[in-house]
This record gives C-alpha cells, structure tokens and sequence, in this order.
C-alpha cells in the first residue's frame, strides 16, 4: 500500500510540494527591520499547489485507501470550513467510496462553494443544527450505528487515539519533504518552522520530523480574532485552560508539545492577517503564520531560515476578504455574524411596519451579503 | 540559492537560416478582413501580400511550402515573416512594428541566455509547482472499457495542478520575466474568463511590476469573483464598454493601449493568437506540458501516446501539448472547441468547423465572421472557449491535415464535468471539460490499449457555481 500510496500522493496529488524561497517577502523584512545585514530568509512550503487546495488531501487519501482495505464501502466524516469534506469527497470519488459528510447549517451557508463541490464531487451532504463540534458527534455516532460497512475520516489531529497518531503520521510527508529539501537548497536544516494550528494537523505535518532535532525552533501560531482581551477568539493554546475538550480545542500531541516546551505558541489577530502576500493569496489560516513574521523577523539572526507551512489556498476565502473591515471575529468559537443582526433587525421592524428601515436593510444585505444569504433572503421576502 | 535547472523551459523552433532580416515583413496598410471567393475553398488559395524586394524569392520559398506538403519536419512554424502557411503574420499600426521586432529579437537571445534559463527554470518549479503529472485515470479508462474488456488507457496532464489553477501561468511568469529583461515596468493583459488576468496579476505581484488587466463589461459581471482576485493581487482592472463588452473588445482595447505605451509598457497577451512573434513564443512558453509529457510517457510505458486531446479556445493549452509532438506523425493530435447551443444555432464558438479565413487582433486565420466580414459574437457556457478566432498556428495545422477538430456542445461539457468529479474526484474546469466530453466519442473508435494522453488544462473551482445552475446534483 505504501507504493500506491507514494504513486497517489505524486499524481493525483501532485506531490512532492515545492519549497519557496519567497523573494519579495524577504526583501520586504530586509527593508522593513534591520538597518544593518541581510535578514533571515523566508521559505514558504506549498502545501496550497495540493490537489484539493489544501495539504488536507494527504491524509484523506490516506486514510480512504485504508478503508478499502479494511472493506468498507462508505466513508463518513465531519467538516467545519470545508476543505476536509473537499478532501474526503475527492478521495472518496476516486476510490469508489460512497461519502456522507456532516456540516452544521452555519458553515453551509458561509461556505456555499465547498459544499457545492462536495456535491459535486458524489458525496451527501448531511446538515444539522450546530456547528463542528456538533457534525463531528453526529459523523460519529453515524459510524458507530454502521460499522459494518463505514469507515470515519478524520481530518485532523484531535480525537480519541488512534486519529492523533494516524492523522500525523500521514501529514507527516510535509515535514519529510522539507528535511530533504532544506538540504537540496542549502545543504543544512531550517532554523524555524512556523505554522498554524487549528487543531493542529499542518503544523504536526511539518513539525513531526523535527522534533528530535533541538537545533530547530518550532513556532505554532492561533488566531486571536479580535484580540485576546475581547473574548473573540480561538487561541487555546494561549489562552485555554486543560481539560477535557473535543472541540474547540487542539490535539493532544499539540498540548503535549507545549507542555515540554518544545513548541512555541503566539497569536495573531484578523487584522494582521489579511495583507498583501506578493503573488500568492493564501488560506486565512496560513496567513496568520505568515502574519507573524512581522514579531518574529526581527529577533533572528542574519542568513536564518525560516520556513512556514503555507498549508492552503485561500480561493475558499475571497467572500470573507470581500467583506474585509467586518469587526465580525474570523474564529470558529464566537463571532458577531452581521447577516443574522440584519435579518433579525429586519423581523424586528416587519413586526413593528413595513417600514423604510426595512427595505434598508434588506438593500443592504442584498448588496453586501453573499450569495447564499442573498438566496436566503429571497426565499423569505418574495 | 541553487535552483535545480532540470524542468525544461523553451527553445524557439525556428531554425537561423530562416531568419532574413533584409526583407520588410509586412505591408504598411492594414489588410481587412478576406473573404475568399464562393466557389473556392481556403486551402487552394495562396495568399501573397507582403511586398518584398526580391519577389523570386517568395515564389520560391512558397514553392517550398508545397514541396514540404505532408512531411512536418519541413515545415516552417512559423517562417520569418511569422507566418505558419499563409496564416499569422503581422497586421498592425506601424507604431507597433519596432515592438514587434524588439521583443522578436528579446526572445531570440534569451532562447540562450543562460541565467535566464535557470531563473525561469526555477520559478516554474517552485513557484508554479512544476513539473505536473501525468496521471492514470484509473476510473476513466474503466468507464470507456469495451463489453469483451478493450478499450483504451486515459492520462490526464495535470495542468490544473499549476499555482492560480490552470496553465495560463506557465506563458505568464516567462513573459514577466521577458519585460523585466526589456526594462519594462508596466505589464497589460486582456482577458475573457480571468484566468489569464488573474495569471498576469499573480506574477505582476511576485515580480514588482505595475499591472493593468483589460476585462469586457459583461465578462466582469459574470467573473467577479475573478475580478476581485485580480484587484486582490494589486492589479487594475478596466472594463471595456465597446462593441460587445467581451474578450476581442477587451483585446482590441489592450492593443490600443500598447501602441500609446509601447515604450514603458510590455502586453502580456494570454494566448497563441494576436501577431507575430506572439503565437510563437506563447507556444514555446507552454511547450514545456508537451515536452514533460515526453519524459513521462517514456518513464510510465516506454513510449510515445498515441493520442493527444485538447480544448481549443485562443488555442494556448493545445500548442503547448501538441508542438512537441508535431513531428511525430503517428501521434494523432485532437482540438475541441466550443460548440454553445449547437453548430446550427449560431451561438458557439466552433471557429475552425464554421469560420472562415481572415484578419482578427494583428494575425491571419480562421474566424467567425458574416458575409460582411464583421466578426459574429461566439457563445460558450465556458469564457475561456469564447473567442470568435483561434491561433494562427491551429489553421495551419488543420489545413495541413495534421490535427483534427470537434467540437462539444455546453450541455455535453457540462455532463463531462459532473462525470469527471464524480469518476475521479477531479472538478474539471469548464474548458477542459469540452476535452473530456469529447472522449465519449472517440474512445468507441480507438484500439485496445490506445493510450490517451488529456490536457487537464485547469481545475473547476471557477465553475462550480455556474455548473450548480444547469446540473442537478
């Protein structure tokens, strides 16, 4: 299975990813930070150029071909923003599974062109009142009323064992690639590896194979929203306390991580995230990575080499950058969504009259929303 | 920084005796549109209007022409007046004749310059992400598998694997770099879909360059999502208002642009159309899918493919496929082009089944024009396919008999792009699904064990929104 495995990942992955040496972002903290010498060089590794968008693709494949193996004919899994049923829906297709994603109707409606795709791509899309934490109860509960015949994907790296190790183990390909390739370009290793965590399946992808080495700097960074003094945010690792947390939380190993010391946690907020990248739009998620440079440049020698993991596309995020200046949080765990502020505003003077604080409102949303709350809205009001 | 110089880039392929500078390579009037006499069909007719100082010589070297007749390594692509048979050329303003020349010339010199080799090497592999692979469609090749188990073997040339999605950025990051070698700091670009745009825009950003993309009024509506992309990427966008408000007005409005400009500026033209040396070098731009293709047909069977297929817009995707193996006359080589509502309709953009020969944005070929020579507006569910020309070099070809054309209908590309996605888990784009839809017809006829090699020339993301409107899923 490994070879199959290796032939799937080269080409209809399109492995190996490239390293990057990102030129102009490099230049750009030459200029911005230092007076004197040439600055640390910035690499990007690009896990975007992945079929699907995303490195979600690795681990879904992956874990899809195991399924077979163990003979199941469908695959069930849970996604929050998308990419993971994207991923499994490709997979799936591929290998002639039936697929059954679980989505909660709050990310349906922000996240029309994933779902689109999904649908697409032969998968049911299965909707429920909540949000991830409730589609992954919901996946699981499916899978063990199945067991039979279904297999749970797991996207990321939180969950009961044996999804942490197995989920790692098959991202783990990132770090690989970048050990080898490090040494290709400069014959040595990274100095620093940053990366996002989400729950935490990027950055273990990169970080894993490097952990033993004490010579390189892990930075893993979350997203503080709006800050972290406004409650609007979702950096656990920061901030959080333990306990016992599916999610919103972060993979055991991550925790772990931290614990010992060996990985570094920062935040960085919406507004540092969204910049202008040179050339290459990536996901919001890896832009927080890259958004922190701005700290982190400065405090690294000459000639360091700093490596993030660019670990997707940010196509799925044009909406939400169109919207850009939204005082709405971009994390999962609170946000003021201005779509339902609209609508009830709406409700609230429909009761009251038809008046014009109704229609402008309604123009408003109409002109600003997106294309599924406008559908939304059409559905309701003609 | 050590780049690995391994991914082969572009070689321009016309050889040094035929580079006569001493003759003027174009009349100084504009030709308009030719309408070939009733009773004649273009290919018997031979076409001469270029005003030379030595007319024994023409005679001559279209002596030659017919003599080469079906051997393709004779034939000149293009010769040096930039013409492929009697289509291409030169049909431009003389303000943009010393451009023409300049960047004719640019080209040429960089073809062995090479640092530039190397730095060009190097962005299309880390960059861009090349090389893309060449993928055995397993579940593909399984659905057109015969009763009695024949049928052929289909592989997919990832192209829609490429940074920005499709392989517009293969042509775009080269001509960047040609500008930045040529001084220039302002790049323009045309564009339908927005790919191209979007391709111009991404490298513009990664290279420092000022960007302006003209875009059609009505195509901007319909690919907004494009259009904020392109602005996204620190480009400006102009809508054109003229004519139809679509691609050859966007395009006409670009040209316009440069002959103001030319001294600051560099057009960044996204397809193998428009005037010489731009079908060229366009094409030598994107040989590199063809040249990969060799490399991995050879590692994966030990040979050559017997079929190449390609969708046909401008014809960018098909060149860079097809030029490699123009010389290998076994390999039978497939253009598909749009055929909107259908070829009776009159709403499609099949150019090289129901055009007619004449003069469109600098260069001469086929195009859909009425019988006063105005150019009918093409439709094709898919804006990459909706161009009422096709490159100077897919007429001569076709001519010459060494590509066949088809075309597909929206509704058969729209079932080709649901059956794809579901078959492989790949959403094609709406262009390459006219390439894909193509295969139902074909691979009935092919032998067993035919192996087919695909231009998967970008992915379907763009599309999914539009296709949600005529599919039910």
């Amino acid at each position: 299975m490994a070879a199959e495995l290796t032939t799937t990942l080269r080409d209809h992955v399109g492995r190996e990813t490239p390293l990057y040496f990102a030129e102009r972002l490099t230049e750009h903290y030459r200029n911005k930070s230092r007076t004197t010498g040439d600055g640390p060089e910035i690499y990007l590794k690009r896990e975007d150029l992945g079929h699907s968008g995303s490195h979600k693709m690795n681990n879904a494949l992956a874990q899809a071909m195991i399924a077979r193996r163990l003979g199941c004919s469908r695959v069930v899994a849970a996604t929050g923003a998308g990419q993971h049923g994207v991923a499994t829906a490709a997979a799936c297709a591929k290998l002639s599974l039936e697929c059954t994603v679980f989505m909660g109707t709050t990310d349906i409606e922000k996240q029309s062109s994933n779902v689109l795709s999904m649908k697409l791509l032969g998968a049911q899309v299965s909707s429920l009142e909540g949000t991830f934490q409730d589609a992954s109860s919901e996946a699981i509960r499916n899978w063990v009323e199945n067991l039979q015949t279904t297999y749970y994907l797991s996207g990321t790296v939180v969950g009961p064992h044996l999804s942490p190790v197995m989920v790692r183990e098959f991202q783990s390909v990132i770090g690989k690639e970048t050990r080898k390739q490090a040494k290709r370009l400069w014959g040595g290793k990274p100095d620093v590896l940053v990366a996002f965590v989400g729950s935490g399946s990027n950055a273990l992808g990169l970080f894993h194979e490097f952990v033993g080495d004490e010579d390189v700097r892990l930075v893993g960074v979350e997203a503080a929203g709006l800050g972290l003094d406004s409650g609007k945010h979702s950096a656990t690792l920061a901030v959080g306390d333990v306990g016992v947390l599916e999610y919103p939380g972060v993979g055991p190993e991550i925790s772990f991580l931290k614990e010992t010391g060996r990985v570094e946690f920062y935040t960085a907020t919406d507004k540092e995230a969204i910049q202008d990248w040179r050339g290459i739009i990536p996901a919001l998620e890896a832009s927080h990575a890259l958004a922190f440079l701005d700290k982190l440049v400065p405090i690294l020698h000459d000639g360091a080499k700093v490596i993030v993991n660019c670990s997707g596309r940010g196509d799925k995020d044009i909406d939400t950058l169109i919207k850009r200046g939204n005082p709405s949080s971009l994390s999962r765990v609170t946000k003021i969504n201005h779509f339902s502020l609209n609508i009830s505003l709406i409700n609230y003077f429909h009761v009251r009259s038809k008046s014009l604080a109704t229609m402008s409102l309604m123009i408003i949303t109409v002109l600003s929303g997106t294309e599924s709350q406008r559908l939304w809205l059409e559905k309701k009001h003609y | 920084m050590a780049t690995s110089g391994t991914a082969s880039t572009f070689r321009p392929s016309v050889s040094a005796s035929s580079r006569l500078t001493h003759l003027r390579s174009s009349p100084p009037f504009k030709v308009p549109n030719f309408t070939p006499l009733p009773s004649s069909r273009s290919h018997s007719f031979s076409v001469s209007c270029t005003i030379a100082k030595d007319p024994t010589f023409l005679m001559a070297e279209a002596e030659k022409t017919k003599a080469a007749g079906s051997d393709p390594t004779l034939w000149k692509r293009p010769d040096s007046f930039g013409r492929f048979g009697k289509f291409g050329g030169k049909y431009v303003p003389e303000t943009l004749m010393h451009a023409l020349s300049e960047l004719e010339t640019a080209f040429y010199s960089l073809a062995t310059d090479d640092d530039f080799q190397r730095e060009l090497a190097g962005i299309l592999k880390d960059y861009v992400g090349r090389e893309s692979p060449l993928y055995f469609a397993e579940r593909l090749t399984e659905h057109y598998r015969r009763e009695n188990g024949e049928g052929p073997l289909i592989y997919l040339k990832r192209e829609d694997l490429n940074h920005t999605g499709a392989h517009k950025i293969n042509n775009a990051v080269a001509q960047a770099l040609l500008a930045k070698r040529l001084g220039k700091k302002r790049i323009i670009a045309e564009t339908g879909a927005g790919q191209h745009g979007v391709a111009t825009a991404t490298v513009c950003a990664r290279f420092g360059l000022q960007c302006i993309i003209y875009m059609g009024a009505q195509d901007m509506e319909r690919q907004a999502l494009n259009v904020f992309r392109m602005r996204l990427l620190g480009a400006e966008v102009r809508g054109v208002h003229s004519g139809t408000a679509t691609l050859k007005d966007a395009t006409s409005e670009a040209i316009r642009d440069w002959v103001t400009n030319v001294e600051t500026t560099h057009y960044i033209l996204g397809s193998v159309a428009g005037p010489h040396p731009y079908p060229m070098m366009v094409r030598d731009f994107h040989a590199v899918i063809g040249k990969e293709t060799r490399r991995q047909a050879m590692e994966k069977w030990g040979g050559k493919p017997d079929v190449l297929v390609a969708c046909v817009g401008g014809g960018s995707n098909a060149m860079g496929l097809f030029h490699e193996f123009v010389d290998d006359t076994e390999v039978r080589m497939i253009g598909v082009e749009a055929a909107g509502f259908g070829l009776d309709s009159g709403k499609h953009a099949a150019t090289l089944t129901k055009g007619d020969v004449g003069v469109l944005h600098g260069a001469m070929s086929y195009l859909l024009q009425d019988d006063d020579g105005q150019i009918i507006e093409p439709h094709s569910i898919s804006a990459g396919l909706d161009y009422p020309g096709v490159g100077p070099e897919h007429s001569f070809l076709k001519d010459m008999g060494r590509a066949e054309y088809y075309s597909v209908t929206d509704e058969e590309a729209l079932e080709a792009f649901k059956r794809v996605s579901r078959l492989e888990g790949i959403i094609p784009a709406l262009e390459t699904s006219h390439a894909l839809a193509h295969l139902e017809k074909l691979c009935p006829t092919l032998p067993d064990g035919a192996r087919v090699v695909l231009n998967f020339s970008g992915r379907g993301d763009k599309d999914v929104q539009t296709a949600i409107k005529y599919l039910e899923v």
